[in-house]
């Protein structure tokens, strides 16, 4: 390294100002990522500022890893490198907002629930809710493409995310996409920027589509004694001309906390539409569930926020399968979970095929790998689908690889365009698939 | 042909009609409705490339080429593609219009079988050619020699002539339709009937149904023998000057106090129909009088016995595209009580006839038969109807050849089945 | 022909002689798509059938440098589908299957030469539908759709095409046969189909797609409003989304097109109008019929002169072939014309409209519009004669100042109908260098020579010449004749 750590200290102070950056050993230590603790933190106030911060740590070849709140931070594999973590919090006005438009432009700092309280002012909303979105940004968010059960209805931040402005590895300002909802003027940037997990460019700021706040909503708990009821219910739904707006998929454990004992599978239903719409789609879920062997309740609205809690544990995996396979892989975790004697709570949706799992056990690093990720993975790869460990401690990460393989096709791909728009390695060197 | 004035490539007499090749926007909207381009699959057989090859002669950016010549050939003339055009492209009479450009200038397609064409040409608009063609024929079939032929597979190396045998039904004894059919109950008006070229030997039971039908309906029914050829052939090959001399030849055939011409071939409906655009002197307000057979019948009140079988409705081009009548020939089939009509699957794709086109271009008649023959035995129906004796003989042929047991009819004669029961 | 016939030779071993278009009458008629202002004839044309085929065609193309324009049905309205540079044209619509329906899965394996229309028509009976609805839709391909990011009426609630795309098996301009995504929605990694999608053929071909199905909805509800003025409609429309209210489909046709809709199509829409409201409600019944509800008293808030409801299937489906069909009557307007494709914000609707009659006065030409009210994408169509002398000029400066004008008011120059070689010169309206620069590079990634397309999306401009070598063609364009 050329320069010296109190002149580069002195460089970032000159950009954020010095009460901006962060370097006690107690905070560096409080802000450790898989165990790897940084140099320095900074807090950019500014688009430029987060420009000039990478301008300069990109020439003086440092590793910068980008935050919000935080949350995600354990997902992906340990840094290789990590210098500076850039915290865009600061970040974090509306910066246009047209509710006649149902657009909103905002900064990447924002968090979910700031955004949430602004919309909702004028019946509007941003359809994502990741579990424990409330306290995200909206930076973090995009950048894992952190979705929730309102994807049924709604799509993901991809469908969600209208332009994108982010800084890239050197430092320079860019913009992606487009302000309005219907434009296809260039390539889809922010296709590429959400989810790209921070390993392209930081992501300062986002247009993104709103929808209307259903005037109404309902609830309901459906569950099963037996799994294969349960499947055939989900599919009678989907083949149905229902409308819910989201549906989740609660195996044995989870479904505990929602009061179902020795249920072998519970749903969680919301429907979300005009009182008359709600009741008569409610009544006609409720009797097509109950024809399929259901017990039905109503539940309050509430019910759903509990998944941010539920969802809370030390390791934490997703499986993607097909929809149509979603049962059966809830059955797949439970018996390989069971086999290792370990509770393993899951959500999963049948409409996207997306299970998030929670071991809160404690249990060693090998035994996940051996007795669950790699069986699961095995299954999976031939179907498409694949498992990501999207939290668990920096030591229990060394046991198994937290990406799963990809087909070498697309990670042939994958790695050009991380070699294109970042050769050196400045944004978050190593922690994407593949070791990007 | 220095010296002449000129419209691009082509002389500006009997040239397309640049406003007509203009009106095409080019938005491919044809293309799926096009028999060729759905077989064939490239853009210069398409409408929409046909077009633009007019175009650009028209404009002078292209000389007309045998090349040029072959893609139009291809074309069935079907007119498909006028139903589809939104932007009321009159796409037959430019292929028309071009084609006699082409056949004047002795510019031919590569590839096109011109002698089976001139062959088609000099005999079958020309009854009296064709008669004594059909006696030999008739006792052809008759002698067992047909069965032999065919058995033995002795035409294979012929191309045409086995396409012709295959598309020949068994010829029928009897002869046509008197001259003069007066009409029953309440006198409506008198009616001429075409008896056609080829139908009148092939089919003639249809025009005796027709006859009785109009007879039943009220009309006196007069049926010129000097009648000749409409001249639709020629004019689909391109030939202006013998289409307009038969085409007044035709015309002086009928005696001028006829209320109503009428028509049971679709061809040939469509060609008369037209006469006013190709013709001056009066060929207006000839073309004024003709109509389909179903244009008339619906309009009177027919008694009809039941007839409790499944019938499917084949759309012949010249009666859907050439002439729009699509729902009349369907009403009347669902006036015949215990009939149950069931729509055919791309009814108004063309089947292959296309007047002479299966005998000149059989790879894509027999590809087009074969796809209509599978339509039409997915409909599960017994009987399949068509207003075109070229339809009912092409249909009839891929019908033999799928082995699919159904019959094949004229609207009429179902309708001349159950009259009056 | 100025290939080498070595290489035309091994282009005819890939897809068979029946595969190659030579003949210059047969290469014209490949000159142009629905954008017949932009013209540019191939070296030659090839008809492949299959995925390998299409990999071959490319990589031989590559190792010739020779620029590679892939064609689907040749309805795009951008001159994407057309040669400037000569080159091989890849055409493919003999690859029109369906290869899977996976109902349980609800999504369709097809191949990008199938027709966007057949797909809906071959999923309806089992209760099924492909969301995306281009105007186009009866004869634009999946593949051009995918290529384009296809929109269409009921985009508005639905999305457009790359919202509908799982997965995409393609052929990078690199010559890579790769399948990018697939019947599992998420999976670890950069959304490299969401990407690709929008590509206008310059990151490659797309020779398989596996395309979302939607169900059929419980009820459907379809009204036309017509209204006095041009403002009144547009400001009902404003008034619908404001209100919180999204149609399936909510499109305003003016009286310019409904003389011509009903001369050449005859659907029904009141002669006289100065304008009519096509509003489509979709969903749950008891959703369809509240929306309508509150959707009548608003169009009657602005003054509408009549409010009809379609009684049936029939009615409902001859009410959208007099939409579906306006570009087609375009014909009985004017002989000439330009269609323009721009968005504003929604809410700057009735503003964008009133200036652009100002506009339209100014340059003493007429403006007929068609368009996707709800999502603000419009559609104004610049009729002018040709033959007129000044017309192309005053008509060409009309347009460029329409453009500006929805740029002002926060818009984007192509709301759906992409950018192609139309607007390619545009987009630094829209985007800085640095931006224009990444999308440069973002190509290199799939296209490293530069072969896909050349010319097309990305303007020719030295702001985004870093990273962006154009490929040199090796064949100059064979202008013939």
């Amino acid at each position: 390294m050329a320069v010296s750590s109190p002149a580069l200290r002195e460089a970032f102070a000159e950009i954020v100002g010095s009460g901006d950056v962060l370097d006690a050993p107690d905070v560096l230590d409080a802000h450790r990522v898989d165990g790897l603790r940084p140099r320095w933190i900074a807090r950019p106030g500014t688009v430029d500022e987060v420009s000039r911060l990478m301008a300069l740590a990109h020439v003086e070849r440092l590793a910068v890893l980008p935050r919000g709140s935080g949350s995600a931070l354990a997902l992906g594999n340990p840094p290789k490198r990590l210098d500076i973590v850039v915290d865009l919090r600061r970040l974090d006005a509306v910066t246009d907002y047209v509710p006649a438009d149902m657009v909103a432009s905002v900064e990447a700092g924002i968090s979910l629930g700031t955004l949430a309280r602004q919309l909702g002012e004028h019946g509007q909303m941003l359809a994502l809710d990741p579990p424990g979105g409330s306290s995200r940004s909206i930076g973090g968010i995009l950048a894992t493409n952190a979705s929730g059960p309102l994807r049924f209805r709604y799509g993901t931040a991809r469908d969600l995310t209208l332009g994108v402005r982010f800084v890239q590895a050197d430092g320079t300002v860019t913009w992606g996409g487009a302000r309005v909802v219907k434009s296809v003027t260039g390539y889809d940037v922010p296709k590429l920027l959400v989810g790209s997990f921070g390993t392209l460019g930081i992501i300062v700021g986002a247009t993104l589509r709103l929808h209307p706040k259903p005037p109404a909503r309902g609830s309901w708990l459906l569950a099963w004694n037996a799994r294969e009821a349960a499947q055939s219910f989900i599919a009678a739904l989907i083949a149905s001309s229902l409308e819910p707006d989201r549906v989740i998929a609660l195996n044995e454990e989870a479904g505990r906390a929602y009061g179902c004992a020795d249920k072998k599978l519970a749903l969680l239903v919301s429907i979300g539409s005009v009182t008359e719409a709600v009741s008569s789609q409610g009544e006609a879920m409720s009797g097509l569930a109950r024809a399929h062997g259901a017990e039905v309740r109503s539940v309050p609205d509430s019910c759903w926020e509990q998944l941010d809690a539920i969802l809370a544990g030390d390791v934490s995996f997703r499986l993607n399968s097909e929809p149509r396979r979603t049962v059966h892989w809830l059955g797949e975790v439970e018996r390989l979970a069971s086999g290792l004697d370990l509770r393993v709570l899951a959500v999963a949706q049948p409409g996207s095929g997306v299970m998030h799992a929670v071991v809160s056990d404690q249990i060693s690093g090998t035994v996940l790998d051996q007795g669950l990720f790699r069986p699961l993975r095995a299954g999976l790869a031939p179907e498409g689908g694949s498992l990501v460990v999207e939290r668990a401690a920096a030591d229990l990460k060394e046991n198994f690889d937290v990406w799963g393989p990809i087909s070498p096709d697309s990670q042939a791909i994958m790695s050009r365009l991380k070699a294109e728009f970042d050769l050196d390695g400045t944004l978050s060197p190593g922690r994407f698939v593949g070791g990007l | 042909m220095t010296g002449e004035p000129r419209l691009g490539a082509f002389d500006l007499k009997d040239a397309p009609s640049m406003d007509g090749l203009r009106a095409c926007v080019h938005c491919g909207i044809c293309l799926p409705q096009c028999p060729t381009y759905r077989v064939l699959g490239e853009e210069m057989d398409s409408p929409r490339g046909r077009i633009y090859l007019m175009r650009a002669a028209a404009e002078g950016r292209m000389d007309l080429t045998a090349t040029m010549a072959r893609h139009l050939d291809l074309c069935l003339g079907c007119r498909a593609c006028e139903s589809a055009c939104p932007s009321g492209v009159p796409f037959g009479h430019l292929l028309e219009a071009t084609r006699a450009q082409l056949a004047s200038r002795g510019v031919h397609g590569t590839g096109t079988d011109r002698t089976t064409l001139n062959l088609a040409l000099q005999w079958f608009p020309y009854p009296r050619r064709l008669a004594p063609m059909m006696r030999a024929l008739y006792a052809y079939q008759r002698s067992g020699l047909q069965a032999l032929v065919r058995s033995l597979g002795f035409l294979a190396s012929f191309r045409t002539l086995r396409n012709m045998e295959a598309l020949l039904p068994r010829l029928p004894a009897g002869n046509g339709v008197p001259e003069l059919t007066p009409a029953q109950g309440k006198r409506r008006g008198r009616a001429g009937l075409l008896t056609g070229c080829v139908q009148r030997f092939v089919y003639p039971e249809v025009n005796r149904d027709t006859a009785r039908l109009l007879s039943a309906a009220g009309y006196d029914v007069v049926t010129p023998r000097e009648q000749e050829c409409c001249g639709a052939l020629h004019l689909h090959a391109g030939q202006l000057t013998e289409f307009r001399q038969m085409a007044t030849k035709f015309m002086a055939a009928w005696e001028s106090d006829l209320d109503v011409i009428v028509v049971n071939a679709a061809g040939c409906g469509s060609a008369l129909k037209e006469y006013g655009h190709w013709l001056d002197d009066g060929a207006g307000s000839f073309s004024s009088k003709v109509r389909d057979i179903s244009e008339v019948l619906l309009e009177a009140d027919l008694p009809l016995g039941s007839l409790g079988e499944t019938v499917t409705y084949h759309d012949a081009c010249h009666l859907a595209h050439g002439q729009k009548i699509r729902s009349e020939p369907r009403q009347l089939l669902k006036r015949i009580p215990g009939l149950v009509l069931v729509e055919l699957p791309d009814s108004d794709l063309c089947c292959g006839s296309a007047g002479v086109y299966n005998l000149l271009e059989p790879g894509i008649a027999d590809e087009l038969g074969r796809r209509k023959v599978e339509r039409i035995r997915a409909t599960g129906a017994r009987i399949v109807v068509a207003g075109n004796p070229g339809c009912l003989m092409q249909i009839s042929r891929h019908c033999r050849a799928q082995g699919l047991e159904i019959e094949v009819a004229h609207p009429v004669s179902l309708l001349a089945r159950v009259l009056g029961r | 022909m100025t290939f080498p016939p070595a290489f035309l030779g091994e282009l005819e071993r890939i897809v068979g002689a029946r595969g190659v278009v030579s003949s210059p009458e047969g290469r014209l008629t490949y000159e142009a798509d629905m954008h017949t202002f932009h013209k540019g004839i191939p070296d030659v044309v090839v008809l492949p059938e299959t995925a390998e085929q299409v990999a071959l065609i490319v990589r031989a193309c590559r190792r010739e440098h020779v620029a590679v324009v892939p064609r689907g049905s040749g309805t795009g309205l951008i001159g994407g589908a057309m040669a400037p540079h000569g080159g091989v044209m890849i055409g493919m619509n003999r690859m029109n299957r369906i290869l899977e329906l996976d109902l349980a899965n609800r999504c369709a394996t097809v191949q990008p030469g199938l027709i966007n229309l057949s797909l809906s028509q071959a999923t309806r009976e089992h209760g099924y539908y492909f969301a995306p609805d281009p105007s186009s839709q009866m004869v634009s391909s999946i593949g051009g759709n995918c290529s384009t990011n296809a929109g269409g009426p009921h985009c508005l609630k639905y999305g457009i095409t790359v919202n509908h795309v799982l997965g995409l098996q393609v052929v990078t301009g690199a010559g890579e046969l790769v399948w990018l995504g697939n019947k599992v929605q998420d999976r670890p990694g950069y959304d490299l189909t969401g990407v690709f999608v929008g590509g206008e053929g310059t990151l490659g071909l797309v020779t398989a797609a596996i395309v979302r199905l939607m169900h059929v909805p419980e009820a459907v509800k379809t009204m036309l409003a017509s209204f006095a003025t041009l403002d009144d409609a547009s400001e009902t429309v404003s008034a619908i989304i404001a209100a919180g209210i999204i149609p399936s489909a909510l499109e305003l046709i003016d009286d310019f097109f409904v003389r011509a809709i009903e001369e050449g199509i005859g659907a029904g829409y009141p002669k006289g109008a100065g304008a009519v409201l096509l509003i489509e409600l979709d969903g749950p019944r008891a959703e369809v019929e509240a929306q309508a509800a509150r959707i009548v008293p608003i169009c009657r808030d602005h003054a509408a002169l009549e409010i009809r409801i379609a009684q049936d299937e029939a009615e409902r489906a001859l009410l959208w072939k007099g939409r579906k069909e306006a570009a087609g009557v375009v014909g009985r307007l004017a002989s000439s014309w330009f269609l323009q494709d721009a968005v504003v914000p929604r809410s700057r609707l009735p503003q964008i409209m009133r200036e652009m009659q100002a506009i339209s006065a100014r340059h003493g030409l007429q403006i007929a519009n068609v368009f996707h009210a709800g999502d603000g994408n419009l559609h104004p169509i610049i009729l002018y004669d040709d033959r007129a002398p000044g017309e192309v000029d005053r008509a060409k400066a009309l347009n460029e100042e329409l453009l500006q004008a929805c740029l002002a008011l926060g818009g984007s120059v192509t709301g759906e109908h992409g950018v192609g070689l139309d607007k390619n010169q545009s987009l630094p309206l829209q985007f800085a260098a640095a931006d224009l620069n990444f999308m440069a590079r973002l190509r290199r990634v799939f296209d490293p020579d530069g072969i896909m397309n050349p010319g097309k999306l990305l303007p020719s401009h030295p702001a985004c010449g870093e990273g962006f070598r154009p490929g040199p063609s090796r064949i100059p364009a064979g202008a013939w004749v």
